[in-house]
Parts: structure tokens; sequence; C-alpha cells
């Protein structure tokens, strides 16, 4: 690795010349000279190999870490919490692996709920407020929400409580039954792996 | 009355070219992002920074970069009397806007749009009584702001270091005291961007005449530098806890 050396904002790390400025890092245009902008380890990384530009990356790590965002592409977990004729609300709980450290809300289209027959889907045999499901970020979306879809296989309703109060089960990817009534609800479920 | 003996001592024994004590703390406020306690002589001033975060108003959203915010304010017991309007006063707005000018300079605001940056300066201890004479706290407010925002992980241009100086008995004092300031001599306060070498903020009480104002300015922004690099040095040992404790 890299020797690292600890910097403060302002501090001079290379010439815009020699180095692109990454994360922590900014190029000044009049003297197009690279400062560091965070407080932390200064570190620089080898260009990839394929790449035109073959400088390399200088970054400065800090220690705050801001909790993760949601970008297009992301698979996130989310908690529905209104189901309406043609969306539904969630309210957006973890990105990947990590859990968010401020409230994101989420919407999911009529359309995007399932790949096959997009226009016959019913929300109400789709999702339920309080189900958990599994979805894509398909983009930033407007200022009040992101636009998921649940259009995969492994995308959908992960977990979900019967009317009796009682943890269901998968029984097929339109359907899930309550343990404790035997109950059967209609849900989009998501095909979980199992290995 | 003399503020300056004949061989060149003050009223509390410094040179005419001396800060008063500088201390500094980072990440008193736990659940602040950001947060730094500065003092300088007497003058003693916390900040906590929150951000960036969600707008709370949307209507103040700015689509292409962050809303910076300030709130200066100062506690009922920082001076002699019981303060009876901590805020929203005259001065405090001022203050306040003036905080705010500064750090807004600096700060990288627009890696993050539509967010919102808050600033919150109290001053605990503000060194005298008088109102009107309370302007050294502006400079360590500043610096107070400076710390808490690097310790927030807030993207900046450079750090922000703020410093005042006056003129008494024909020689530029550095960083003036409660009772140097009082005697109605003028009052140089500048803010710098020391690496980058730019002035951000520059306020003055009084008249000077200007080569005289040129030299108080000068000293002033030595004393900048100054606490650039207590600053700087400070940062620098907190990570190196940070590090220790994690264990690298």
């Amino acid at each position: 690795m890299q020797e690292a050396e600890l910097v403060t904002p302002g501090e001079v790390l290379g010439r815009a010349a020699e180095l692109k400025a990454g994360k922590g890092a900014y190029v000044a245009p009049h003297n197009k000279t690279i400062y560091a902008s965070l407080t932390g380890l200064r570190r620089i990384i080898p260009p990839p190999t394929d790449s035109a530009d073959q400088r390399p990356t200088v970054e400065v790590t800090g220690h705050k870490a801001h909790g993760p965002v949601p970008e297009p592409g992301s698979v996130v977990i989310a908690r529905i919490t209104k189901v309406m004729a043609r969306t539904a609300s969630a309210d957006i709980m973890c990105v990947g692996p990590k859990s968010v450290r401020e409230n994101f809300t989420g919407i999911i289209r009529q359309q995007d709920v399932r790949a096959t027959e997009i226009d016959k889907v019913d929300m109400h045999l789709s999702f339920h407020p309080g189900d958990m499901v599994r979805a894509v970020v398909l983009s930033l979306g407007d200022a009040r929400a992101y636009y998921l879809s649940t259009a995969k296989n492994e995308l959908g309703v992960v977990s979900a409580e019967s009317s009796a109060g009682a943890a269901m089960v998968p029984i097929s990817w339109t359907e899930m039954q309550c343990p404790l009534t035997g109950q059967i609800e209609q849900r989009k479920v998501a095909k979980v792996e199992v290995n | 009355m003399e503020y300056v003996s004949h061989d060149g001592l003050r009223i509390d024994g410094r040179r005419p070219t001396e800060m008063r004590q500088l201390r500094a703390q980072i990440g008193n406020v736990s659940k602040a992002d950001g947060s730094a306690v500065f003092e300088m002589g007497n003058t003693k001033v916390i900040a906590a920074v929150y951000g960036p975060r969600e707008v709370q108003n949307k209507s103040q959203q700015i689509s292409d970069h962050a809303l910076v915010r300030c709130e200066y304010s100062m506690a009922n017991f920082s001076t002699g009397d019981r303060m009876r309007k901590p805020k929203g006063d005259r001065r405090s707005t001022e203050i306040s806007l003036v905080i705010r000018q500064t750090m807004e300079a600096c700060i990288l605001t627009h890696l993050m749009p539509r967010s919102q940056i808050d600033i919150f300066v109290q001053v605990l201890q503000a060194d005298g009584g008088e109102l009107e004479f309370i302007s050294r706290t502006r400079s360590a407010c500043i610096n107070a702001a400076t710390l808490a925002l690097a310790d927030a992980g807030i993207p900046m241009r450079d750090i922000v270091t703020s410093c005042s100086a006056g003129y008494l008995n024909s020689t530029p004092l550095l960083d003036l005291n409660y009772t140097e300031d009082s005697a109605g001599g003028p009052d140089v306060t500048v803010g710098i961007l020391p690496k980058l070498d730019q002035v951000t903020l520059l306020q003055m009480d009084a008249k000077l005449p200007v080569d005289i104002f040129e030299n108080v300015m000068q000293l002033a922004i030595e004393g900048c530098k100054a606490i650039e690099n207590y600053i700087r040095e400070v940062l620098l040992e907190n990570t190196k806890q940070l590090e220790y404790r994690r264990g690298l």
C-alpha cells in the first residue's frame, strides 16, 4: 500500500498535470493545483491500465462516514407505507447491506411492479402497508421520492404480516400463506435464493 | 491612558505582536456531525455543525448547491450581567450573517446539491461584559466554526482563520483584549483562507489612515496564520487519536 500521510483542508497535494483529484480533493482552476478538502489520510491510487488518462488519482479519506444514499441501480429494502390505485409509497430502510441514516421515500408505479402484463396489475394484490420489499432504484425521481421497481424474480415482498398478525410464508410468486389461520393472501413475492 | 509601556509591554504583559492563549477541542457535542470548542484568551465559543442533511424547508432548497445556515447566540451567563435577549437582536443577526458568508465562501457547496448545512455557534464566555465591545467573539466564532466543519468532514477549499488587530499609542496591537478594546481605538477583524492567500472577511470599527490600516491588517493576517498552524495541529492530533483507536 502506498505511504499514507495525514492532511488538513487547503494543503497542496500535487499538480493537476500529474495527478487527478479524487474524493476529498479538488483542483483550483486558477493555478491548476490540487488541494485537500477534508482532514484525513492521503492516498494515491494508480490509474486503471486500460484508460486513456494515465494520471494516478489522489484522494483523502476522512473519518466521518456519512450514511449511504440510494443510487440508480442499487438494490434497496423498503417498507411499504401507502398503497393506492396506481402507485405504492415506501420508506427506504437499507441500501445494499447498510441501513440509511436519513429518511428516503420511494414510489413503485403500477408499470414497475412486475415484468409481464404490466397494465393488469392490481396494486392491492401486490403490496400491503407494512410489507418489507426488496426493490431496485430506477432513478432519482422527482423532489418527493425515488422511483423503485420490483419487476424481477428476486425483487418483491420478502416479509409480510397476515391480518392475524403472524409472519406469512411464501408459497408462490403471487401468494403467501398465514401459518396460524391458513389464509392465503396475494402479494408480488420475491424469489429468495436458498443456499 | 498608556496601553503600551515604554519598554513595549501591554497591560496584560504581552508584546504588541503576541496573541492570547489559544485552546481548542474537537468532538464535544457527540450528537452533532461536527463540533468544536475554541478559546482565545478569556473568550470561549462552542460551535456545532449538522449536515449535509435534507433541507427542512423545501421552498429554500437550491438545486445545484448546498444551503448554508448559521445561527449565532450568546449564552445568558456569558457576560457579567445576565443577558436578556441572547439571540434575535440586531447584533446577533449581523454576526450570524457574517459567519455564514465567511464559511460559505470556503465550503465546496456544489458537491452537495439540495442539502443543508447548519452551523450553530454559541458564546459561552465573552471577555469583558459590555455588549458593544464584544467584537472579538467574531474571530473566535469563525475559528470554532472552521474546526467544527472540518470535524464534520464537510469538504472545504481551505480552513478559514480569523484574528483582529488594533492601533493604540501609535502601535499596531495584535488580538486586543477587553481593556484595550474599550479604549475606543480602531479594531480590524480579518478572516483569511491561509493556504490560498485569500481574504474572506474584513471589518473595521473607527477610522484609520490607509497606510497605517495596511500595517494593522498585515498584523492581523499574521495572527491568522499563527492560528492556522494551531488549528492544523489540533486536526492532525485528533485524526491520529482516531487512527490509534481504530488500530491503524
